[in-house]
């Protein structure tokens, strides 16, 4: 369903004056970034913010009250998934698997502000259970969340985990229980900063967020005025993750296409050599291109590091830079996202409440929304947002990396290009018809 | 702007170190900027008037670079304008 075919109209430009359009918004808005070289009004802006209410008092009553209603929802989801109606649109389950945390948590977390922590059902179980047995691995970092992102994007694309109700519920036990045991074995604190890829999801999504927590107060910032911090991102690993988020986006966007849907047929007779089944190479076509896609594009920002390192002269490490610029990816991420599920939730919302107000007993045939045609070009807009958005914060990076403007602007340039290309690749996929990923259940 | 995270390779030409938190630069014009920026309070006097100066050069430097940038813009403008006219 998260992978359903939407009608797309076709464009009134030719394909590649649109995209060449959408390159050069990118190119211009950094060359406009260019012309801001005044130190201090760029730290004014990123430390701009106005304080709220301190929650200091309240933050433990509103944990326990939020865990509370994760664990109950999760219980429910999983019981409706096995016994409910096996319907879609009618499945408790599923709607709130992805209407509420695929696509509505994450919108409220980078246009709001990160509400996960006050909601997370695992941390909720596991805070009962007597937990940290052995100390976390310090050399393993993030990559767990990274392999467990790309792995639940996989089981997403690869089984019907969108459409029955009873196969979601058994990936969500699945999950519970690797995430549990993970908590008790390594302590709630290191397995849900680490290692749990939806808590490291939302911690990045909110880095984006213009409502923070800091130090038991609510603060509000500009939008994506943190994506400068150093502190974000210490690993190569979180380099990995900020990227996944952007390629699982990608990559579900293009299997959804005629041109994507043509591709993989054309793949899968291609590697008909005579053994294996036609869906098992279809599947293997599919984990092929999504892991692929994913090392180009991670390869494409690393280098681009490099580059930068390489045309400044500068004597810090490549990886570094490559550690500073790459919070400006999650504006990216966040936009790509916005991007791709808008339609999805708001379709879906009468069905949601449904769902939600009669659980046991839904109508098997709810009212879902079709968006309005101009729901494209709000996607379109969200794309473009979300990079302009990056390309500020790679400028006021720079000038936090390098004391001399004209190295700052310099060091910016590869990431500008790469910045560019994801935006291409977006707006292509965007424009293109959509279709049903062929050979999938 | 630690010194942390910095490698300077054999192939890579000499270079200067800050007084204060031993980060390497390819130049003693980073190197003085870098001071003025990250050090103010520590700059004894020939150091805050290189300072200055240095700054002065580069304000230099962005008005050229602005001045591209500029050029830059009109041209993909006009570029853009006239594929539009052309081929939509």
């Amino acid at each position: 369903m998260t992978l359903s075919k939407q009608p797309r109209d076709t464009l009134a430009v030719p394909r590649w004056l649109y995209l060449a359009t959408g390159g050069a918004t990118i190119g211009a808005s950094a060359l406009l970034a260019s012309f801001v070289t005044d130190r201090a009004f760029i730290r004014y802006l990123h430390n701009w913010s106005l304080p709220g209410p301190t929650i200091d008092d309240w933050w433990t009553p509103i944990r326990w009250i939020g865990r509370s209603l994760g664990i109950f929802v999760l219980g429910l989801a999983v019981y409706l998934g096995l016994t409910g109606p096996q319907l879609p649109t009618a499945s408790f389950t599923i709607l709130v698997t992805f209407v509420v945390v695929r696509a509505g948590l994450p919108m409220l977390t980078y246009l709001g502000g990160n509400v996960w922590p006050a909601l997370n059902p695992w941390r909720g179980i596991v805070s009962l259970l007597p937990a940290g047995h052995r100390t976390y691995p310090k050399e393993l970092a993030r990559w767990p969340a990274v392999g467990g992102l790309l792995l639940l994007v996989w089981i997403e694309v690869i089984f019907p985990v969108s459409t029955i109700p009873s196969t979601l519920s058994i990936v969500i036990l699945g999950y519970s229980a690797v995430t549990i045991a993970g908590a008790v074995l390594f302590g709630p604190d290191a397995w849900f900063e680490n290692a749990d890829p939806i808590s490291v999801l939302f911690r990045f999504f909110g880095a984006v967020a213009p409502v923070k927590r800091r130090d038991g107060k609510l603060t509000v910032k500009l939008p994506g005025s943190d994506l400068t911090d150093s502190d974000l991102i210490t690993g190569t690993s979180d380099v990995a993750f900020v990227i996944a988020l952007i390629w699982e986006l990608t990559y579900s966007g293009f299997i959804t296409t005629q041109t994507g849907a043509a591709t993989i047929e054309a793949l899968v007779s291609l590697s008909n050599i005579g053994v294996g089944a036609v869906q098992i190479r279809a599947i293997l076509i599919y984990t092929l291109l999504f892991v692929s896609g994913y090392v180009v594009f991670f390869a494409a920002y690393w280098y681009a590091g490099v580059l930068s390192r390489r045309r400044t002269g500068t004597y810090i490490t490549a990886k570094r830079i490559a550690f500073r610029f790459a919070p400006s990816l999650l504006a990216i991420a966040a936009g790509y996202h916005l991007a791709h599920y808008t339609g999805l939730a708001v379709s879906l919302s009468p069905a949601l409440g449904m769902a939600i107000v009669s659980p046991l007993s839904p109508p098997a045939n709810p009212l879902t929304l079709s968006p309005p045609g101009w729901f494209e070009g709000l996607s379109i807009a969200y794309v473009l947002i979300g990079h302009l958005l990056a390309i500020w914060a790679a400028h006021a990076t720079a000038y936090e990396l390098f004391s001399s403007r004209l190295v700052a602007i310099r060091s910016q340039y590869p990431f500008i290009g790469v910045m560019i290309g994801y935006t291409v690749i977006s707006l292509w996929i965007l424009s293109l018809p959509g279709a049903t990923p062929p050979y999938l259940p | 702007m630690s010194y942390e995270g910095t490698i300077i390779s054999q192939s890579e030409s000499p270079t200067v170190r800050c007084d204060y938190c031993r980060h390497p630069f390819p130049t003693t014009d980073r190197l003085v900027l870098h001071k003025g920026i990250e050090h103010p309070q520590q700059l004894n006097d020939s150091e805050e008037k290189a300072f200055f100066s240095a700054q002065a050069d580069e304000e230099d430097e962005l008005r050229t670079l602005r001045l591209k940038a500029l050029g830059g813009l009109v041209l993909l403008y006009f570029g853009l304008l006239f594929m539009y006219a052309i081929f939509a």
